[in-house]
């Protein structure tokens, strides 16, 4: 039992950041139907920018106190806006000019920018890992024998407070209603005024965003980075989505938690690690025959 | 408007077009059969030089490339040339089986290549060896430990296309004799219970069942026995499980390349700061000690080499390493250097034999078979009738202060 209360703090740690990859997945989705594959990639690159800004800072290890706050706030917010900008700049020049193109045709750009995201970062940081400084001290709680480090309650508050913040963004301001319309009818949507272009430019500045912030989460829960750590990442959020209802803000943070938890908890099985993708593409699988709206997705009227 | 833009864009993509397959224009256009032309002979080097395999791969090319330079620099008979021919078997930073094959070819189709030093990686070896095989191209690996590439019905899969030749030779010992070390070694140190850890890999599961059989021998107590899977980040699930166990060492089958150093990272974030770690000598480059930063302290590993620093006969060889390259000997740098020398002495011997005209494969890899008591700065080296060393030596490694440091040359209790 204390194993399992174990595992679900290691799984919902985990969870957070597929959820975090997840939200970005599933609002640009939501807005163009797009599964936009270079996302896991734009996570990783948060990971590299938070790592510039933090070189910049001349941070190394265990900050404490006000410089610790400002330094981690610089970080994670100059990671997001350049994450957010280059979410934007992908749209711009891979997707907009397909906007009217035969679906397969942005999803194969889709991929090529992934690959070309890869390999810029593997000419800028190399092909090997490479060290993330621990910026804040972590002390553990030891609650009735279960451990809880300071930087899985990050991770897991990171994750809650970006989805309430993304819902209240998208449920109550002009612009969210803007981003709702759009998604509804694009068409309509131009006639009744919205631009259109610069909502969906909009939604993909905050996906990827959130793209930047989990990769600054992941590399102070990892303290190191890949190039290539985008790949699986995004496959098991691209997961995460599908679970939770592509489309859907709630279901993908529901989706990104339940990957986690089950990735973590087939460690309760002898060979557990090993069979844990098999796992988690499996469920991937039998939601897609299943339940293809997903968990917490409504099925959508068809379209005209 | 938009109809004026297309043949620009067709324009700018016909360029592009263009200029990709410049780049990729200089595949091998050299038919296997073609025979060698002018006075150069070529030795193919197949190793991994990029990412997380480099800080090993590097130093071990190089003791190869000192061995050719030194050869060249004395002159060969016959007025042949000598010259390395070196390729980087690493995709994405990590040692690629497929892109070692296609190395392979190129040299193959190369009738100027006479002979081949590498791979780093048994896994890497399994998909040459057929190829080597084929041709009669003779290849000597510095460090591919995995049994199979030798031994038992896996082996003579590998060289179904000539059941009766052998192309492939290796200097370092083999991991039957690297995982009893280890276990040895593991007792030595008091370890009692173990939790085994691996990357699924021709070398990473292949030593890991080895210390497994050994260390319970031993009358060590194995908890249980895991399989990391490829470009896995998190692995605080499976040791959280591993943690709940007690084990006193945790034993890791694999390469840095695959996690080494992130596993014993994270073991820390696992409440497995106090337990020990085990490797292979997949585990022994800098980028382990990179990777794990200051938590590699308290990791032991074996190699399945001397320490070159400690062998007398390797002295001269140390002191060439380091004016030549201006860095530290790598862990299997003389391992590369004793192989190309015997490739070397193979190569001058086909060309006296043939009265100064240029051999064949065929003679090199005569020579090179016939190799006995070959003295070299590993000690003498010979082969046996499955290409593998009949002096291999292991020794044992720790981590102190992020330093290699080293602890004992290893005599085996068999």
């Amino acid at each position: 039992m204390h194993n399992v209360l174990q595992q679900l703090v290691n799984g919902l740690s985990l969870g957070g950041i597929y959820a975090l990859i997840a939200l970005g997945y599933t609002m640009v989705y939501g807005i163009i139907e797009l599964i936009n594959f270079a996302h896991g990639d734009v996570y990783t690159l948060g990971t590299f920018f938070s790592l510039a800004i933090l070189g910049l800072l001349g941070v190394s290890n265990q900050l404490h106190g006000t410089p610790l706050v400002i330094d981690v706030a610089i970080t994670v917010i100059g990671a997001m806006i350049l994450c957010g900008l280059v979410g934007v700049v992908i749209e711009r020049f891979a997707y907009r000019p397909l906007r009217n193109a035969p679906r397969l045709a942005p999803l194969i750009t889709a991929i090529g920018v992934s690959f070309i995201l890869e390999n810029v970062m593997q000419l800028w940081r190399g092909p090997s890992p490479v060290p993330f400084p621990q910026v804040f001290p972590n002390p553990a709680w030891v609650v009735g024998g279960i451990e809880i480090q300071a930087k899985q309650m990050m991770v897991i508050l990171f994750a809650i407070v970006m989805m309430v913040a993304l819902q209240l963004f998208i449920y109550n301001t002009k612009l969210g209603k803007a981003m709702r319309a759009t998604a509804q009818d694009r068409d309509a949507a131009q006639l009744m005024g919205i631009n259109v272009n610069a909502t969906i430019a909009l939604t993909f500045l905050i996906g990827s965003a959130l793209a930047g912030a989990a990769g600054f989460v992941s590399g102070v829960y990892y303290q190191s980075t890949w190039f290539f750590n985008g790949f699986n990442a995004g496959l098991k959020a691209f997961t995460a989505a599908v679970l939770g209802g592509i489309g859907n803000l709630a279901g993908a943070m529901l989706g990104g938690f339940l990957i986690g938890l089950i990735e973590a908890l087939a460690n309760l099985f002898p060979n557990g690690n090993q069979w844990s993708n098999v796992v988690v593409f499996s469920v991937l699988v039998l939601v897609l025959i299943f339940r293809p709206s997903g968990l917490l997705g409504e099925s959508l009227p068809e379209k005209v | 408007m938009k109809s004026s833009a297309l043949p620009i864009r067709l324009l700018a993509v016909l360029c592009l077009s263009a200029l990709l397959s410049a780049c990729g224009g200089n595949g091998s256009s050299n038919g296997s059969n073609s025979a060698p032309s002018g006075d150069t002979i070529k030795i193919g080097i197949d190793l991994p030089v990029s990412g997380a395999d480099a800080s090993i791969g590097i130093p071990t090319q190089n003791g190869t490339v000192l061995a050719i330079e030194q050869a060249e620099g004395k002159g060969l008979p016959g007025g042949f040339h000598l010259k390395a021919d070196a390729l980087d078997d690493a995709v994405q930073g990590v040692h690629s089986p497929q892109q070692g094959a296609s190395n392979t070819k190129t040299f193959i189709s190369d009738a100027n290549v006479l002979a081949m030093v590498g791979p780093f990686n048994s896994n890497v070896a399994r998909a040459e060896i057929p190829l080597t095989n084929e041709a009669g191209l003779v290849q000597i690996s510095p460090s591919n430990t995995a049994d199979n590439l030798t031994k038992g019905p896996d082996a003579a899969s590998l060289r179904r296309s000539n059941p009766d030749t052998n192309t492939y030779f290796r200097v370092c010992a083999i991991d039957s004799r690297q995982g009893l070390a280890a276990a040895q070694s593991a007792r030595k140190l008091g370890f009692q219970k173990t939790y085994i850890l691996d990357d699924n890999e021709t070398y990473g599961l292949g030593l890991a069942n080895v210390f497994e059989t050994d260390f319970k021998q031993l009358g060590g107590t194995v908890l249980g026995h895991d399989h990391i899977t490829k470009n896995q980040q998190d692995f605080k699930a499976l040791l959280t499980k591993i943690a709940a166990n007690h084990p006193d060492v945790v034993f890791f089958g694999g390469t840095s390349s695959n996690g080494g150093g992130e596993i014993r990272k994270q073991m820390f974030d696992a409440g497995l700061s106090k337990v020990a770690y085990l490797g292979g000598d997949g585990i022994s480059d800098q980028q382990f000690i990179k990777d794990a930063g200051v938590t590699a302290d308290g990791s032991y590993y074996t190699l399945a080499a001397p320490n070159t620093q400690k062998l007398p006969s390797a002295q001269q060889f140390v002191k060439d390493y380091q004016k030549r390259w201006n860095s530290q000997v790598g862990p299997y740098s003389a391992s590369a250097y004793a192989g190309t020398q015997i490739i070397i002495a193979a190569i001058v011997k086909a060309i006296k034999d043939n009265h100064n005209k240029m051999p064949t494969r065929a003679q090199v890899l005569k020579n090179v078979a016939a190799t006995k008591n070959f003295d070299s700065p590993l000690g003498p080296i010979g082969f046996d009738k499955d290409g593998d060393s009949t002096s291999p030596v292991i020794s044992f490694w720790t981590v102190k202060n992020g330093q290699q440091a080293f602890v004992d040359q290893v005599k085996l209790k068999l």
